[in-house]
């Protein structure tokens, strides 16, 4: 762990970049989600009003929408991180997954903070504090996993091809729809494969069903479920390290 | 086989970089098998054999293009081979460029907490070193504020400092040393020069003869990406001249 402590000095620098000299400086991290949560609030709770019926549900939104908005923001945040960084790269040898690892934990501590207020008034609210919750721990690690392995794989590809940070920002977008965030996969669909397709077609589904299961229904995710979640995890952080290890020795020539 | 702290070994090391106006590949192209024409790759190393010696001071000079740099480079472990060996034994600092690795919006102190922590040391070995390397760098109240208010003098004066206090069994540095005041760049070789006698090895890249002259005993001298010349300083800079056609008439 020798480098633990550039690790730390990452983060910083992280932190100190983004939002330097704006007047609500780190605030800015809080404040986006929270712009966006309310936003999708007004459009999908108050405008659009579903068919379907979630009892309180707009906190059957901010849970899904919590773990989305980490997912969505620290993959783009990622794919950019290491050519942000060129300078650094191109210069001195330090283990490049530091770059982004720091940017991963920056989206992350903003991502623990917003779930506490969203969880804390959720099991207010539901009376949903029960059992399930010691699964929390797990699915925080394996969310975080799954979006630390695809950081590493965006970041180390988009060094290299310059298209895949305009990819995945138009792929995060019908991607947001298709998930069930503001609808749970039986609501709309009728047919069991479709059904199907929505619940596990989608890496980031089964993550939102069980964060949902255990915050807002306060009940145990069901086995498969959690069973994709760890699996996700697992392949998500395997492969990313891999693609990692596999491309970087050439970043200091192509960023 | 392993290397010695301080010794350094290029075998047979060559390495070629694509030259191409447009560096951004995409994903696009790479899918679709395209191959954009352009220039052929420069070889930027071509069979490089070296063997540098712990407490070595050695100048490498030659032409624009020669791959000086590149061989600081590979000698620094940011660009690997693609084929030969390199090996460099012990702790090394690189000083490749101005500023690299500094936050532009982080002062001076907090830029030598950074750079430590690039190089690999901890919190504490950094605090530990920070006194001298501010009381090296000059800079006084100046550490204190943004280094993006700093001038190339004074960037060259804080990396320099910082580099040289790492304790470095290898210490590698590409043509920086020009841009501080000649007092400055006295006292940077007074520093090379007790961080030699402290046991470390020096490789310094530069176009100027006399201060390869003062600071190195072996000049290596590149052309085309290969070894032209490797020998005595007091031989090697006659021969450089002479390849570069800018020979005093005795």
């Amino acid at each position: 762990m020798r480098y633990r402590f550039l690790f730390e000095q990452m983060v910083r620098r992280e932190l100190r970049q983004k939002y330097q000299g704006s007047v609500l400086g780190l605030a800015w991290y809080l404040i986006n989600p929270l712009v966006l949560m309310g936003a999708y609030y007004l459009v999908f709770a108050v405008a659009l009003r579903p068919g379907f019926k979630h009892a309180d549900y707009p906190l059957f939104l901010l849970v899904g929408l919590t773990v989305w908005i980490f997912f969505s923001q620290s993959l783009p945040a990622a794919a950019s991180s290491l050519l942000d960084q060129g300078a650094l790269i191109r210069k001195a040898r330090f283990p490049r997954e530091t770059i982004p690892a720091a940017t991963v934990a920056v989206q992350a501590v903003t991502f623990l903070v917003v779930l506490a207020l969203v969880a804390v008034v959720t099991l207010a609210v539901r009376g949903t504090a029960g059992a399930p919750l010691v699964l929390l721990p797990v699915l925080l690690v394996a969310l975080g996993a799954l979006v630390a392995g695809l950081s590493l794989a965006v970041a180390v590809l988009h060094a290299y091809y310059r298209d895949v940070a305009p990819i995945l920002g138009a792929v995060l977008l019908p991607w947001f729809f298709v998930s069930p965030i503001f609808f749970a996969p039986s609501d709309v669909a009728h047919h069991a494969w479709a059904r199907d397709v929505l619940t596990w077609a989608n890496p980031v589904a089964p993550f939102i069903t069980a964060f949902r299961d255990v915050l807002y229904g306060g009940a145990w995710p069901s086995g498969a479920t959690i069973a994709y979640v760890l699996g996700a995890a697992v392949l998500a952080l395997g492969i990313g390290t891999l693609l990692f290890r596999r491309l970087e020795s050439e970043l200091a020539v192509v960023v | 086989m392993t290397v010695r702290a301080g010794e350094l070994v290029l075998e047979h090391a060559s390495r070629a970089f694509a030259v191409r106006a447009d560096p951004g590949r995409t994903l696009k192209g790479a899918l679709l098998g395209r191959r954009v024409a352009g220039p052929p790759p420069v070889q930027a190393l071509d069979d490089v054999s070296l063997r540098i010696e712990p407490g070595e001071t050695v100048g490498i000079v030659g032409r624009n293009g020669a791959g000086k740099t590149s061989t600081l480079r590979v000698l620094a472990g940011i660009v690997p081979l693609d084929s030969g060996r390199v090996e460099v034994g012990g702790r090394s600092v690189a000083l490749l460029e101005l500023g690299a690795g500094f936050g532009r919006d982080f002062s001076g102190r907090e830029n030598i907490l950074l750079n430590g922590a690039l190089h690999g040391l901890t919190r504490e070995e950094i605090e530990a070193r920070t006194d001298d390397i501010i009381e090296f760098s000059e800079l006084g109240r100046f550490i204190d504020v943004p280094v993006r208010t700093y001038s190339s003098g004074m960037f060259v004066r804080l990396g320099f400092a910082i580099a040289a206090h790492m304790d470095a069994d290898v210490l590698l540095i590409d043509e920086v040393l020009a841009v501080g005041d000649e007092a400055f760049q006295r006292k940077c070789e007074a520093r090379i020069a007790e961080r030699i006698a402290a046991g470390a090895t020096l490789v310094l890249v530069s176009h100027d003869a006399a201060l390869i002259g003062r600071t190195c005993r072996r000049v290596v001298v590149l052309d085309g990406g290969a070894v032209a010349f490797d020998g005595p300083v007091d031989d090697g800079l006659p021969f450089y001249h002479r390849l570069m056609g800018t020979e005093v008439p005795a």
